[in-house]
């Protein structure tokens, strides 16, 4: 089709590979996402952790800086599985938050310009156009969380030496399955609110209410019904308990009582429950064209 | 020509309506078009061809290729235009559909150049890199053409492409239909409501009713075997009729020396005129038969089956249509 002549011509080049198509999809998700200035600037804020627990690790090395800094050797310096746990939980909120920005606006989007019926008139499907957009918020949330998580890990690492790496091989796998657990999480929930309420404010505060009204439900269902399985509505509560486990920390002090609350297996459960009902609810309400049932 | 939809006792339900009901038929036409009232099914028929709806019964081939069980490779082969608008308000027009020719499987650099070249064909060059939101209703369809054919598809699906446009706009958009019809490489499918913009581009008609079909038939051959028909108004003659017989014509008078012939292949018109200056006879008016698109519709929408063929007895007084 030359522009000169302006008449129709079929294409006949070389096409994409078929699985490759849902990077068209992030690409694109990537690009409007960091078209907003607040949102890019918040991003560049949640490596803010990060680069304190990178000053801290070389602080724990440094003889140099410790002195600098007038940091006396009594100081309690460690790096261990405690100090990457709470990397995790330091970051787990920005990204919440990023989650609950972003997120909900990949798909709601599409709904409000009717555009679903043009992605999924094309060669790929529902699952691909899922993937594609979660693997936005799934790229986004790896950058903040095990990417440096994991860094942090080697550059402590390099830095110990004496075989530090190999007898604590085993928090890395731990960095990365909490952060897996995290992050599916954190997608499934956003993605199945916003395909489920198609609009993005309303997707945005039902997000914020999954994670902040639901512990008070379960709270009063706790006292109401005098039980401890309220604090199975807890995401939050529940996501921790799980990466205890993962990193072998025990709780201790005043909350080691509400860790206690439920065994380990319900908050694997609970979890997973939440997982596959997001995806229930995806596979359900994402669809090219909606149907009225009589 | 090899059929480019085939429909085997095609069934569509949504909930528990049945939307489409056993549609049976093969559509070979270039420009094929898809007429019915509201809620017969048209856009139905649409979405189940591009996989949207799964029939619950009977199915449909795309280029003899079974949609279900294709539909990655179909979807590569079909460009859709939807009814609604169904664009990013906030991408500008050629990053749009960059965007779709990209998920078409197109890589950038072409898909970056097949969006311009789209754009320039539609007639928006000069406003492809403003926002798709700002657009004037006419230039948003004109964008949901340059998304459908961008990718260079072999099959373009167009529902109501000309819903909402001014009379300017309407030419345009059907000029660029007949356009792309006429290069030969790709068919279109027209779902419209409106008469005329069928009649205008389509060389085939599927009309739907209730979810069935009311009537498929060619207007290439409708309108060629319309030259055959004859209607004349004639000054009375003593054996004009039986000589115009003779020649092995089909014809009825139907009163008021009003005479309708159906004319043989071998037959020319001057000998009709030869006879009837044999005879002394008068031809006063001479109309060919316009059996229209319109006629064709409300015969079908009146009945429940396809268009019979045409009847060689004279109709009964008072018809409308001039049929003999």
């Amino acid at each position: 089709m030359a522009v000169y002549k302006r008449t129709y011509k079929a294409y006949r080049g070389p096409l994409t590979p078929a699985w490759s198509r849902f990077t068209v999809l992030s690409r694109y998700g990537l690009a409007t996402l960091f078209s907003s200035r607040p949102f890019t600037a918040y991003t560049v804020l949640c490596f803010l952790p990060f680069l304190i627990y990178l000053a801290y690790i070389y602080l724990v090395h440094s003889t140099a800086a410790q002195a600098l800094l007038g940091v006396g050797r009594s100081m309690p310096f460690t790096v261990d599985n405690t100090l990457f746990l709470w990397f995790l939980r330091s970051v787990a909120p920005m990204g919440f938050v990023l989650a609950a920005w972003g997120g909900p606006g990949l798909i709601t989007k599409d709904f409000a310009n009717h555009s679903v019926q043009l992605y999924l008139s094309r060669p790929i499907s529902r699952t691909e156009y899922l993937f594609g957009k979660i693997s936005v918020l799934a790229t986004l949330l790896s950058c903040i969380t095990w990417i440096p998580a994991l860094l942090l890990f080697f550059v402590n690492a390099a830095l110990q030496g004496h075989g530090w790496l190999w007898e604590n091989f085993w928090i890395a796998g731990s960095i990365m399955l909490s952060c897996l657990i995290w992050i599916a999480l954190m997608s499934l929930i956003s993605m199945a609110v916003a395909v489920w309420v198609k609009w993005r404010i309303a997707a945005t505060a039902l997000m914020l209410a999954v994670f902040f009204l639901l512990p008070p439900i379960g709270f009063v269902l706790d006292a109401i019904l005098r039980t401890r399985w309220g604090s199975l509505l807890n995401f939050v509560h529940m996501v921790t308990l799980v990466w205890m486990h993962l990193f072998r920390v025990s709780a201790t002090g005043r909350h080691a009582a509400g860790f206690d609350a439920v065994p380990l297996w319900s908050a694997w459960a609970m979890l997973l429950s939440v997982c596959a009902f997001c995806f229930w609810l995806l596979d359900n309400k994402l669809r090219a064209r909606e149907v009225e049932r009589a | 020509m090899p059929a480019v939809i085939e429909m085997q006792n095609l069934t569509v339900q949504l909930g528990n309506r049945t939307i489409l009901d056993r549609l049976n038929g093969a559509l070979s036409g270039r420009c094929i078009g898809l007429l019915g009232p509201n809620g017969s099914g048209k856009s139905t028929l649409i979405n189940t061809l591009l996989g949207f709806y799964e029939p619950v019964a009977g199915a449909a081939r795309i280029f003899e290729k079974e949609i279900q069980s294709n539909l990655r490779e179909l979807r590569a082969m079909v460009g859709y235009m939807p009814e609604s608008d169904a664009f990013i308000a906030d991408m500008s027009g050629v990053s749009f559909v960059r965007y779709m020719a990209e998920l078409s499987g197109l890589p950038r650099g072409e898909a970056m150049e097949r969006a311009h070249e789209a754009f320039f064909y539609v007639g928006l060059g000069e406003a492809r890199y403003r926002k798709l939101g700002t657009y004037s209703l006419g230039m948003k369809q004109l964008a949901k053409l340059a998304q459908a054919i961008a990718h260079g598809p072999r099959l373009v699906l167009l529902d109501e492409p000309t819903n909402g446009l001014d009379p300017e706009a309407r030419v345009r958009m059907l000029q660029l239909v007949r356009e792309i019809r006429d290069t030969g490489e790709v068919t279109v499918l027209i779902s419209s409501h409106l008469l005329r913009d069928i009649e205008e581009c389509c060389d085939q008609v599927l009309i739907l009713k209730d979810g069935r079909i009311a009537a498929l038939c060619n207007l290439e051959e409708e309108r060629k075997a319309n030259l055959k028909f004859l209607e004349l108004e004639v000054t009375q003659g003593n054996g004009f009729l039986e000589s115009v017989r003779g020649l092995g014509c089909e014809c009825a008078a139907v009163g008021a020396g009003r005479v309708r012939i159906i004319l043989p292949d071998n037959i020319d018109l001057r000998q009709i005129y030869r006879t009837a200056a044999e005879h002394t006879v008068q031809i006063r008016r001479m109309n060919y038969r316009r059996d229209s698109l319109e006629d064709i519709f409300l015969k079908a929408m009146a009945g429940n089956s396809m268009p019979p063929p045409p009847p060689l007895l004279p109709p009964p007084p008072g018809s409308a249509n001039g049929r003999l």
